[in-house]
Parts: structure tokens; sequence; C-alpha cells
């Protein structure tokens, strides 16, 4: 398996990962998340926990198991660690540790390295056996409810390291903080090289024209991705330039706002037949691939964003990449390298035609976007972080190892 | 010319690349005075990530290090940016004098400009350290001719351990490529060529480049014959 990422991830993060690998031959590397399907923590371990196999690493991937008054309580957390006004009472935070509990007598917990990802499976720390425990904390928590992070930061701290995804996520705690960024996987379905056939199958399917400069936005009809705002800087555009906006996405089905977002977009596209409104089932990675590699420029015109990966997988095709100015897109856009930062509307429009009037330069940074996603967005390059941090625990107190 | 390249005293050349681990101190700074605070309390790690290691990250040559990148960036203080740019980290003997130089753009700064504001939310300065893994980059070469050829291929962190961390190990401005040429091939004329490519003004690729072509360039003249 991890000879399919030859040639296409930096050959020193493979030869790093075998090294790992060797040091770190048939002892145990436990996961532990919330869930088995969905979202981009479940997608990643699935393609992750048969390479460290492959590398020799005895690992496991095991979901905690909980009712829907569970859930519901860590949606809660979840949403409060975000900055959301939640209040947690302390027969809910009862209730997390007890199926916490519940979940450690069916687990061995006894492994040489055990990463807990984000808060749901937290308490587990409590019922540790052995090993170098790690938290990974997936979401921003650069300003959450104080009274909610401080009783979670109870069970972060009895932990051997915790793990964020950007610096500006990173709390002020007692134990050593990492910075791993997320990654994309470049062989998975929405990332892979497709054929001309197979690109050919989504235009045909969804009646797009490709006679003109196509403009894309793929996200969720949520108030942060700003669709309505795509919409306003293509009507500028489109008064110099002649270009088609396609705008692919699910209704966010947890979202009572999503139907309300999608019914807007709709009414401010009015009836422009160059606006195409995709409503994309899941599973329809191969068709968000196909719309990224036909795509001209693509945006994702966020005003309030996680880490925003969405940008690295247009990057990867090669893309130049209009972004939002928030969360974890700066991370992957240097302005005027590897595409623009926009703060408006007008500034979106503006870059957005100064792209489609300079196809060289679109050309080079779609070049520059690749390449940068090649050294710092891979799947690969996590593996090696997780490894090398893992790596380094058991080596503590030296800035540098020699392999 | 096997005849022009006795055996090397140093042996092959091995490159090895490195990668690093950040980690966050948690300490943060949202106006030019904390930046001033924490600069002067920070560990040794976090102004070597923030100046040295700040090359092993760099795309693009506007800035010469973290505090540059942050106060053009995210202070919007052109001026300021432009001072901590000036700043080469590889004139220091030590990282407590390259600490003074900092604090000294700093204070010289707060004293003749009025006071930047505060940055935005989510644009403070973080102040990180990282860990060095440092691996065989499985690539060696024996001779000059092989060294050209490597250097084309090797990714740029390996470029980044011989050239920029190397300048810091060896000392004295030099660097594991000179180094070996020097020493092992005694190519003194070469080896001073690339001592001169100036790290500050180069990113790894454009580093890679430049000694590219003066190596080539000494290949070249190795295969020349004078027809008879």
């Amino acid at each position: 398996m991890i000879d399919e990422y030859s040639g296409i991830a930096p050959k020193g993060d493979l030869i790093l990962l075998q090294k790992l690998g060797e040091k770190m031959k048939n002892r145990s590397f436990l996961h532990i998340n919330s869930t088995r399907a969905g979202g981009g923590v479940a997608e990643i371990l699935q393609r992750m926990i048969p390479i460290l196999v492959e590398l020799g690493i005895d690992a496991k991937w095991e979901v905690i198991k909980g009712d829907a008054r569970f859930f519901d309580i860590t949606k809660k957390i979840h949403n409060a660690l975000q900055g959301n006004s939640e209040t947690i009472t302390e027969e809910m935070w009862d209730y997390h540790f007890e199926v916490n509990r519940r979940n450690a007598e069916v687990y061995q917990l006894d492994a040489d390295a055990v990463l807990i990802h984000d808060p749901q499976p937290s308490p587990l720390i409590e019922f540790r056996k052995k090993g170098q425990w790690i938290w990974r904390c997936h979401i921003d928590v650069s300003n959450p409810v104080k009274e909610v992070w401080n009783y979670l930061i109870r069970y972060c701290e009895k932990y051997d390291a915790a793990i964020f995804s950007v610096e500006k996520f990173a709390q002020a705690m007692v134990i050593d903080q990492f910075i791993v960024p997320p990654s994309i996987d470049p062989i998975s379905e929405k990332n892979r090289e497709l054929r001309e056939d197979e690109i050919d199958e989504t235009v045909i399917k969804f009646h797009i024209p490709t006679d003109r400069p196509i403009l894309l936005q793929v996200s969720r009809f949520d108030r942060f991705k700003d669709p309505i705002g795509v919409i306003k800087a293509y009507q500028i555009v489109k008064k110099y330039n002649d270009c088609i906006l396609v705008l692919a996405g699910s209704p966010a089905s947890d979202d009572p706002e999503g139907e309300l977002v999608l019914s807007e977009t709709k009414e401010v596209a009015g009836n422009d037949p160059d606006i195409y409104i995709l409503l994309l089932p899941p599973f329809s990675d191969k068709d968000i691939n196909a719309l990224q590699r036909i795509a001209t420029v693509i945006l994702q015109k966020s005003l309030k964003e996680g880490f925003g990966l969405t940008v690295s997988e247009a990057m990867w095709k090669g893309k130049p990449v209009v972004g939002g100015a928030a969360g974890g897109i700066p991370l992957q856009i240097a302005h005027g390298v590897r595409g623009f930062l926009v703060h408006s509307i007008e500034g979106a429009a503006f870059r957005v035609r100064q792209l489609l009037n300079n196809p060289d330069l679109a050309r080079q940074m779609g070049e520059n976007a690749k390449a940068y996603v090649r050294t710092n967005f891979l799947i690969t390059r996590q593996i090696r972080d997780y490894l090398s941090l893992w790596y380094c625990m058991e080596n503590e107190g030296k800035n540098i190892l020699e392999l | 010319m096997e005849d022009k390249e006795p055996r090397n005293p140093l042996g092959p050349f091995e490159f090895k690349e490195c990668i690093s681990l950040v980690k966050s101190t948690g300490k943060k700074a949202k106006t030019l005075r904390e930046l001033r605070e924490l600069v002067a309390l920070v560990g040794e790690e976090s102004i070597y990530y923030h100046t040295y290691q700040y090359y092993l990250r760099r795309q693009i040559l506007e800035y010469n290090n973290d505090f540059a990148h942050w106060a053009g960036e995210s202070l919007e203080e052109r001026a300021l940016s432009e001072y901590f740019s000036n700043v080469d980290p590889f004139s220091f003997k030590d990282m407590d004098d390259l600490r003074k130089a900092l604090l000294k753009v700093i204070d010289d700064y707060l004293e003749r400009f009025p006071e930047p504001r505060e940055v935005m939310p989510g644009n403070e300065f973080y102040f990180n350290e990282a860990i060095i893994l440092v691996f065989p980059a499985g690539l060696r070469a024996l001779n000059l001719a092989e060294f050209f050829i490597a250097v084309k291929y090797i990714d740029a962190p390996s470029v980044y351990y011989h050239f920029y961390e190397a300048r810091v190990r060896l000392r004295g401005g030099s660097d594991d490529f000179s180094k070996w040429v020097e020493d092992g091939l005694d190519r003194k004329d070469l080896a001073a060529k690339i001592r001169n490519i100036d790290p500050l003004m180069h990113t790894l690729d454009g580093v890679r480049e430049h000694l590219a072509e003066m190596v080539e360039e000494e290949v070249k003249k190795d295969m020349e014959v004078m027809p008879k």
C-alpha cells in the first residue's frame, strides 16, 4: 500500500516512515475516536491504520460506543469548544465519564502508544495501563467556552502530550503541545488522478458546458462558507469575463439553517443559466474530484473556517485558489504565490478576474500550490509526524534525533 | 575523471535530510511590547525556531524570519519588518547575541515610531520550538559528477540540513557541501563559490539551483579535452 505513494509523496517522507517503522516494529499503537465513518478523522484513520500495519507496527483502531444521550452531550461539548454558547451540567459531565468508563472495560488500553482523537473519548486517560498517551484535538479550540474547556482540561492534562492542527488552536497547558496539521490522501477517490472519460462522465451528468472558464466552490451551504458572497463576486466578474459558476455541496443536514441558506443562495442566483448549484449526495468524491479538475479558478470564500482542507484538495489539482483569509486557509495559500487571500466580495471578484486574464499566472500559482500540498499536506506527512512524535516522546529531552 | 579525483579522504557524500516536529510553547504576543517581553523570556530553542529554522519553511523571499513575517503581515509595520529581515542569524556567535539583536530592533522601533496597534485576534505571534529528526536521504555521491546528479534530485529539506543547519553545526560560515568539496575533493575554488551563496537571499530551491549550476560548470570543465 505504501508503494502506491511512491512518486507522489516526497521520497524523504517515505524513507522516514520506513525508518520509524523499523524503530517501532511490532510495538502497539492504538487509535480511538468516536466514529467509524463520516468526517475527516475517520477518513484519514481508514487509510492510516493499514499503512502503519504495513510498516510493521501493531496498529489498531477502536471506536468509542455510546448512546444518543452521550453523543448529544459530546456534540454540545464540541460546539462549546468551538466557541458556541452551551451549558454542560455536572450530570452531563458525569454521563460523559460513565460512558467512557464502560468503554474502558471493553478495550485493552495497554498499547505502547495510545492516540485519543477529540473530546469524546478523552476521559479514557483515567483508565490508562501503560504507554505514551497523546490527546489529538482536531477542532478549533482557540476561543472555547471557558467553563467547558476548564473542565475538559482536567482530562487532557493527564496525557503525556497534546496535538493541535494549528498553532493558534493550542492552549496554555502543563503538558507538551505539538502542532500537526491535517492532511489529504492523494490516492483517495477525491484526490486521485482521473482519466479523461471519468471527468467527461461528471461533465455530462451535470450538463456543465466547458467552452468557458469555470469558477467553482465546493462546500456545504452554510453561512460561514459564504455561497451568496461567491455568487455576488461571480456577478461582478461576469461583467468583464464570460464564465460559469458551479457551487457544489451538500445541504448541511445537521444544521437547521442549511435549507435556508440554500434557498437564499438559489434566490440570489435567480435564473442565470450560467450558475450551476449542484446538490451532491454523500459519496460524490469522484464527481468533486472531476469538478475541481475542470475548474479554471477554485474559490473557498469562507468567513469562518476550521483548517479548511478543501483548499488543499483544490490546490492538489494544480488550481489557483481564491480563499477567504480565515482559519487555516492562510496556512495553505501564501497570498500571491499559491493563490490569493481575500477579505471581501470585491476582493474575490478582483482576484478571479486577475487569474482569468492571466492564464500564465494562474498556471504558475496552480503549480506552486500543488508542490506545496505535496510537501506539507499529504497523509504520508501526517503519519510521519505521528510516528516521529511517538519516537521523540520515547527520547525525551533531545532536540535533535538522528535515525 | 578518475585521475582528477583521487581517493576522497572524507568518503562519499551521504545525503541526509531532516524534518521538524513543531512544539507550541503556549506563549503568544498580540502587541509589539508583548513580543519584546517574550523574546526576552522564551528558551533558545524558540529563538532558533523562529530564525534559523525559518529557512526550512520559507517559500518566498519577502521575509527572513518569523518576526519579520509577523511584523509585515500581522502587525502591518513595514519598516519594522525590514529591520527584522536585516538580522542575519548566521552572523552571531551564539543565541544570546541573536536574542539581543532582536530586542534591539524592537527597542529602537518603539523609540522612533508611534506605538503599533494590537493585531487582530488569531494573528498573534505564537512562540514555537521544534524537535529535528535527521535521517539518510537515500542518496550517496562518490564523485563530483554523482554529486551534481544527486543535488538535482534531493528534497529541499536536504538542502536545509547540509547548507543551513550545517552553518550552526560547523560554525565559521561553512556548510557540508563546501566542506566535502574542499576537504574531500581538494577543490578550493568551487568550495569558496559554494560558501558564497548567500543563505538569506535564496529559497531552498534557489540554493539548489545555484549549487547545481556551479557544480555542473566544474564537471564540464573536467570533461573538456583538446581535440588532437
